[in-house]
């Protein structure tokens, strides 16, 4: 019965396992090896170097100021996709005219490359000349325009940064929070409003945010995981053909340049990316024992 | 005045939804306004809400520019979307079966292998990937193209989260009537897997459709190309033509609103039954 | 019954063949008429007809088959990329060839293409060796200079005039120009919407007197000079006198053109259309000279010719290159001069040239004649270049303190030119 079961299992989870094999975990050990090595403009490095490509890394002041960076763009954006997505939630759930409408709305963006989305955003919303909607309306009120992307005091690009991310972003946890929603019993609602509880905060607090709890846990991962691979809306609207400026720099741009620039140093960039897959899994998973994930599956 | 308080914030909640709805289509709104202008009317210093003429010859323009051959690339875009979602949801759902359903000694060990690639940044990965699909000379084929990105964890997770909260009474019938693992999967399991399947599929189709790295390094030859890699040929040269730009980007945009507006209530379903959570 | 091994077999054999058919038009290379089938890169030009024209030579190449690759995106990154891999080109265009890929050994040694060409005469003293010089490594030439590509400034005459100003001769004057053309329609000058650190590079230095690396392979800007004039850009940052956010960057013209800016840095690329629009109302500078060992400077660079070091057909690939670049000067000469507007890199076609002969094109060859550095020295590696971009960044845009800056990156690049003489030795 085991051995029929084993069988089984391969035929169905075999093809998926060798592909991610392959095409992933290949790559990825081969990733790790070039780390150790000097691999200039190579992928079949000669000299071991031991780790100094890792200690070079942790002292290239650029990187670790990347680092540093997007911990706190983490800090700052997980939250507030988190609350967007949910008040939207919690709204367009509790519409009840054309709630199709404002579902479909919200969540249109996703369609959205983010190829398509910083070309708005640069092109058109924020640019920094007189014709960019958002000097536009700035003109209205007799203010001049304002270089959004260039200007690094007061740093405004993060606010173009942000804006763009939350507008592709928002839609779809805000779907996830949905599904949670339409998920809690409403016997539950029932029965609060028998014990007199007022609809509103009181509600929100003991029965609709606990019965999300499972959602929340996963939307906050998947923020969370996403913020530190933050690469193609950065990439689009900041960096120029000479380069990205040393401003808001994800992790990931950097070693691109490092490493798939005619930078061609691989190791490095090898090193680096080890060094941030390894935050990525420190933080994620110290949140998850932290939210203890755990639970999930009794919750579903 | 309990009532009168509850209708004021059901006003207030719409007025809020329709200020926020109005916020969230601006963009859409610029890419058309844009995309039907004239050059001269985008960068006009006095700001109009649409332009003086609605040039839908743009249009044209987009597809008659021989430097560019974009109905190519939409093709080669839409089929590689297509493959794309069926290989990844057959590969995928087939997976998270296994791994939820089938009993295997070191099911969790594959499981938490398949998980912690959600973690390792695509970047990492990307020249030996490269050098990988190179050496297997699939460089500018659509097979170098599709075949490497069908293994997504992403979905394998979603499917085996699905499926741990499939009702079990469906599949032990199944097993009384004696089909096995294989025939039941197919004939019980998928039937009454609809939602996951589109919710899944509509999510790889958009990340296919809208991925821009991998297309623009595999597909080096211009009759490869797919459309956000065409798109973005119009940015880099060395003088930028606006209007172009934009109507390509509405054109590259159309066709997945169509498919998402079509799809979007399987993937609340879908995502509502599913444990993404 | 349970589902059988064959059935299974059979459902995977379709599903396969499914995939294969699906994936099978293979539109990669081979195939087709006998001879040697070459690839060869370029990136893509904005001029409209260049890519017919790149076609066209190609196509007029008889000893081997020349499959031409327009390539837009980060040119730079496809390459580096591609070179790991046999499914590269055989012949490309680069911004270099890089000292890594030089001494990684992945381009080929050109050297003999400019020495026994058919004449039997030394051609390499043709080539403008501005742009031949850092292209030689060792002696050794590792890529022929296709086209100069030249950067200055242009200007409105009118504004200027009516601002009652003359054309900035030194730094100061275009500090103090460039805030008295500022209103609040039209800023005064546009250097990128980086505030200048991106194109300018090494610009301001050579003006100063200084330059990136020495000829003997040092640091070539750790005096006190560099700082003092890097901090007159910031200068220019901190009036608000320079545009910044245009939709377009510096190496399109659109900005100058729609009266956002009174003075652009830009390409020689930009004349003809400038000319087109402005008719006589624009002028041509070089950046001026800052201090009193300050000299005018401009930057000229030229994308080579290269062969890649896995090409299957590198003697083939060599022929080519020798060919185009260095025997058909008609086609050398159309292509500098037929779509964009770039100086030929042979002496000798510039000479001949009758489009550059006059007005501001005469004026853009002389001062790359005059002036001219190579902007881009093999031994000023893409690491070193970042750090001191990203210093100049700093010091421009966030008022950060030149000389601190500065001594970080003296710090970095001296390592790189370190890491560069070490591999040398290696090899």
């Amino acid at each position: 019965m085991r051995r029929r079961g084993t069988l089984w299992f391969w035929v169905f989870v075999g093809p998926f396992a060798a592909g991610l094999a392959l095409f992933t975990y290949v790559p990825l050990l081969w990733s790790v090896g070039l780390s150790f090595f000097d691999a200039h403009n190579t992928v079949t490095p000669t000299r071991f170097v031991g780790l100094d490509n890792y200690t070079a890394m942790l002292k290239d002041d650029a990187f670790v100021d990347s680092l540093r960076t997007f911990l706190l763009f983490t800090a700052f954006i997980v939250p507030v996709t988190y609350l967007l997505s949910l008040s939207l939630a919690l709204m367009v759930n509790r519409v009840k005219r054309a709630r199709a409408f404002f579902r479909s709305v919200f969540f249109l963006p996703a369609a959205c490359s983010y190829v398509v989305a910083a070309l708005v955003w640069k092109m058109s919303l924020f640019n920094g000349v007189r014709f960019g909607l958002a000097n536009t309306v700035l003109g209205w009120f007799g203010s001049d325009p304002v270089a959004w992307l260039s200007s690094a005091d007061p740093p405004w690009y993060w606010l173009v940064i942000v804006t763009v991310r939350l507008w592709l972003q928002a839609g779809f946890y805000m779907i996830l929070f949905l599904a949670g929603l339409q998920r809690i019993d409403p016997v539950l609602y029932e029965a609060a409003a028998v014990d007199g509880a007022r609809p509103g905060w009181t509600v929100l607090r003991h029965i609709t945010l606990p019965q999300l709890r499972a959602t929340s846990v996963a939307v906050v991962l998947l923020l969370v995981i996403n913020a530190f691979q933050a690469f193609d809306e950065f990439y689009n609207l900041l960096s120029d053909a000479r380069g990205y400026p040393p401003y808001a720099r994800p992790p990931l741009v950097y070693l691109y340049y490092t490493a798939l620039g005619q930078g061609q140093n691989l190791g490095a960039g090898s090193a680096g990316a080890v060094i941030l897959a390894l935050i990525i899994a420190v933080v994620t998973v110290g949140q998850a024992r932290w939210l203890r994930l755990g639970r999930t599956d009794a919750d579903g | 005045m309990d009532d009168a308080l509850v209708r004021a914030g059901r006003a207030l909640r719409l007025v809020l939804l329709l200020a926020l709805a109005l916020l969230f289509l601006i963009p859409f709104y610029l890419l058309v306004r844009n995309g039907l202008s004239s050059e001269q009317d985008i960068t006009s210093p006095r700001w109009t809400f649409l332009p003086g003429e609605l040039r839908w010859g743009n249009v044209r323009e987009l597809f008659d520019d021989p430097s560019v051959p974009f109905a190519r690339s939409l093709l080669n875009s839409a089929l590689i979307a297509v493959a794309t979602t069926l290989g990844t949801l057959l590969l995928a759902s087939l997976a998270g079966y296994g791994l939820a359903r089938i009993p295997y000694r070191h099911a969790n060990k594959v499981f938490y292998g398949v998980l912690g690639t959600l973690l390792v940044p695509a970047a990492v990965t990307f020249v030996p990937s490269f050098v990988l699909v190179s050496s297997l000379g699939w460089i500018s084929t659509l097979r170098g193209l599709i075949v490497p990105t069908l293994f997504s964890a992403f979905a394998c997770f979603v499917f085996r989260q699905y499926f741990l909260g499939f009702p079990r009474e469906l599949e032990d019938a199944a097993q009384v009537d004696g089909l096995g693992y294989w025939r039941t999967y197919w004939l019980v399991v998928v039937p009454n897997a609809r939602p996951v399947f589109a919710a899944v599929g509509t999510i790889v189709f958009l990340g296919a459709w809208n991925s821009f790295l991998w297309p623009l390094v595999i597909g080096q030859d211009q009759s490869a190309w797919t459309v956000q890699v065409a798109l973005s040929s119009f940015t880099t040269s060395q003088v930028i033509r606006l209007h172009e730009l934009f109507v390509a980007a509405v054109v590259s945009v159309l066709p997945l609103l169509l498919v998402f507006l079509c799809f979007q209530r399987w993937i609340v379903a879908g995502v509502e039954r599913s444990g993404i959570d | 019954m349970t589902m059988s091994r064959r059935t299974l077999l059979a459902a995977g054999a379709g599903a396969g063949a499914a995939l294969l058919a699906g994936c099978g038009s293979n539109t990669g290379r081979g195939g087709g008429s006998s001879g040697t089938e070459l690839t060869q890169w370029y990136h893509q030009y904005g001029e409209t007809g260049t890519e017919q024209a790149v076609e066209r030579y190609a196509a007029a190449y008889k000893k081997a088959n020349v499959r031409v690759q327009w390539r837009p995106g980060n040119y730079d990154q496809q390459t580096a990329a591609a070179l790991l891999t046999d499914s590269g080109p055989d012949v490309f265009e680069v911004n270099g060839p890089t000292i890594d890929q030089i001494q990684g050994g992945q381009v080929v040694d050109l050297t003999d293409l400019l020495k026994d060409a058919k004449d039997a005469k030394d051609i390499k003293d043709d080539f403008n060796p501005a742009v031949l010089g850092p292209k030689t490594y060792d002696g050794r030439i590792w890529g022929i200079p296709q086209v100069i590509d030249m950067q200055m400034l242009y200007y409105r005459k009118s504004l200027l005039k009516e601002a009652g100003l003359a054309p900035p001769a030194t730094l100061d004057a275009l500090v103090d120009a460039a805030r008295k053309l500022t209103d609040s329609k039209v800023k005064g000058l546009f250097l990128g919407n980086d505030g200048g650190a991106g194109v300018l590079g090494g610009t301001p230095l050579y003006a100063a007197g200084l330059t990136l690396v020495t000829d003997d392979g040092k640091v070539g800007f750790d005096e006190p000079a560099a700082a003092r004039t890097l901090g007159k850009l910031r200068q220019l940052y901190a009036d608000k006198s320079l545009l910044l956010g245009a939709p377009a960057d510096w190496s399109d013209p659109s900005a100058f053109l729609q009266g956002l800016t009174a003075m652009q840095w830009s390409g020689l690329w930009a004349l003809p259309q400038v000319q087109k629009e402005l008719g006589d109302d624009f002028g041509v500078l070089p950046f001026p000279g800052d201090g009193g060992q300050g000299k005018p400077a401009v930057p000229v660079g030229a994308y080579g010719a290269a062969v890649s070091a896995r090409s299957r057909h590198k003697e083939a690939a060599r022929e080519f290159v020798r060919w185009l670049w260095v025997e058909r000067t008609d086609y050398q000469e159309d292509f500098a001069l037929s779509y964009g507007f770039h100086i030929p890199a042979r002496i000798s076609l510039a000479q001949k040239a009758g489009k550059l002969r006059t007005g501001p094109a005469a004026d853009a060859v002389r001062f790359s004649t005059d002036h001219g550095f190579a902007a881009q020295p093999l031994l000023w590696t893409p690491a070193a270049q970042t750090a001191y971009q990203d210093a100049l960044s700093r010091i421009i845009r966030s008022g950060a303190d030149a000389e601190s800056a500065l001594r970080a990156v003296v710090g970095k690049v001296a390592g790189e030119l370190d890491r560069v003489k070490k591999a040398k030795k290696a090899s």
